[in-house]
């Protein structure tokens, strides 16, 4: 008997976005099977974070389409949604609010209330070990400390897929080791696209990555053969060089 | 309804871990009171003055008819609140959408459950509701001039309705001022332009012709306001007040969209 994997499948076909005469991804061709833990690398400006938009629908693509388990996430925005937990950059949580009612909030523009919200917001200050900190302002912690809360939101809704921004930016080596360790556990619970520019980091936590550099895919396959083998530095410079 | 709840919440909660939320309910509360007491004041000494035989003064039934509570205290003070709301909303109003795109927090917004039309209705409703709350605060006040002067409450609710339309107007002004930005120093700079020309057109009058002065002078916040203080309430200007909340959607919702196609 087949089982389904737990994970939800990306799939992006001929997918363009352009800002102005200039594209930031172009002609975009990716699939990422359903519980796979994905690195999409490049340097800054390569097109990463804008894929990510993409994928969220936090942006419009100019042409192509980009779907989740075969959902647009313009089309059918709420679909794709239900799928997703996304972390962004420490920076980008409200630093007045406390940890518990972040959590909170976060629960709830996730669909949870009641009972299954306090229980999904007590698991996750459980498994980050958020507890001390609940009643305090997120602007108040540590930088380690925001990348958990950041994590645990993400974490709520039990998402099946998890998209993750630069997850270690700016973080001392302890935490970030911390923040590698709850990714690490993810694999195979449910599919992973970490978005970095550290090699190291991809090395770690994913299977197979993708290597984009001024938006085009220069490079797509198992993590140990594209960063295994020769100058992976040349695909980030870009495809004339690399090749 | 769950998301779009915690949506309000989440917005409320921003609002009153700033200290601008608390300064602005302070300086309503604290302003209504000092108006308040000081025209209670210079009435007394009117009254005073007509009452005092041993000034040479007139007899206290000579007392003129607008020498009264209501045109002496109440509405001086209730004036004055609506211009302190000038002043004070687009404070309040500055940050909604402008920090939410400076931080990338809405980027957040953009992979939960909320619509866009949601994220925007939620953001408006709390504006709103926190306006409620601060017109609640300056309540005590004019209700004991209300009581006192024999007005009646309908009078007050009358006017606190006019004055929560006006609130709500400006913070439509403001809230749409901080959807089209990033930077709170720009949305607060255009609400306060914005809200000086709709707030009072008749300075307009002297630089236009009178056909056109007429024509704009209906769209005045002020003089709409000025029939609810006056204890009436027309349904062209509830219909009036409305509009803003609506245009104020519409343009939200359409700086919404632009960001994610841009």
């Amino acid at each position: 008997m087949s089982t389904t994997p737990r994970g939800a499948a990306i799939e992006a076909k001929a997918l363009t976005r352009r800002f102005g005469d200039r594209p930031a991804v172009s002609d975009l061709d990716l699939r990422i099977e359903a519980g796979e833990s994905f690195g999409l690398l490049g340097a800054n400006g390569a097109g990463k974070t804008t894929f990510i938009r993409l994928l969220t629908g936090y942006l419009v693509p100019s042409s192509g389409t980009v779907t989740v388990d075969g959902f647009s996430p313009i089309a059918d925005a709420r679909a794709v949604h239900q799928r997703i937990g996304f972390v962004a950059e420490t920076s980008r949580l409200y630093p007045e609010l406390r940890v518990r009612g972040f959590l909170r909030f976060a629960g709830g523009v996730r669909g949870l209330s009641g009972a299954p919200l306090r229980d999904a917001v007590d698991r996750a200050l459980a498994r980050f070990a958020l507890e001390e900190v609940a009643l305090r302002p997120i602007g108040n912690l540590s930088k380690g400390y925001q990348q958990r809360v950041n994590l645990a939101q993400a974490f709520l809704h039990d998402p099946a897929l998890l998209i993750v921004d630069e997850p270690t930016a700016g973080l001392d080596p302890l935490q970030q080791a911390e923040v590698r360790r709850e990714l690490h556990a993810v694999e195979g619970e449910r599919t992973l696209l970490l978005c970095t520019h550290d090699l190291g980091e991809a090395r770690q936590l994913t299977r197979r990555v993708a290597v984009l550099s001024r938006g085009r895919l220069v490079a797509c396959g198992p993590t140990a053969e594209i960063l295994g083998a020769g100058d992976p530095l040349a695909l980030f410079r870009g495809p004339e060089v690399a090749a | 309804m769950t998301a779009l709840r915690a949506l309000v919440r989440k917005e409320l909660a921003v609002l009153f871990g700033s200290p601008v939320a608390w300064l602005t309910l302070a300086a309503i509360g604290l302003v209504t009171a000092l108006l308040f007491f000081d025209h209670l004041r210079v009435y007394n000494q009117i009254l005073f003055l007509y009452a005092s035989s041993t000034m040479g003064g007139f007899e206290s039934d000579t007392v003129p008819a607008y020498v009264n509570l209501r045109d002496q205290v109440f509405l001086p003070v209730m004036e004055t609140l609506a211009l302190t709301l000038v002043g004070l909303v687009p404070l309040v109003t500055m940050r909604v959408f402008a920090e939410e795109r400076a931080h990338g927090t809405d980027e957040l917004l953009a992979t939960t459950l909320l619509t866009p039309n949601q994220i925007v209705a939620g953001k408006l409703i709390a504006a709103y509701a926190f306006i409620a709350l601060a017109l609640g605060l300056s309540f005590v006040y004019p209700a004991t001039s209300i009581v006192r002067a024999g007005l009646g409450l309908p009078h007050l609710l009358a006017v606190y309705l006019g004055l929560f339309g006006l609130g709500i107007a400006l913070a439509s002004v403001g809230l749409v001022c901080s959807a089209f930005t990033s930077s709170q120093l720009v949305a607060a700079i255009s609400a306060y332009a914005v809200a000086f020309v709709l707030y009072d057109f008749r300075w307009l009058a002297q630089f236009l012709p009178e056909a056109a002065a007429e024509a704009i002078d209906p769209l005045s916040m002020h003089l709409r306001f000025g029939a609810f203080a006056e204890g009436l309430v027309r349904g062209a200007d509830l219909v009036y007040f409305a509009g803003y909340v609506l245009v104020a959607f519409a343009l939200c919702r359409l700086a919404h969209d632009q960001a994610r196609v841009r």
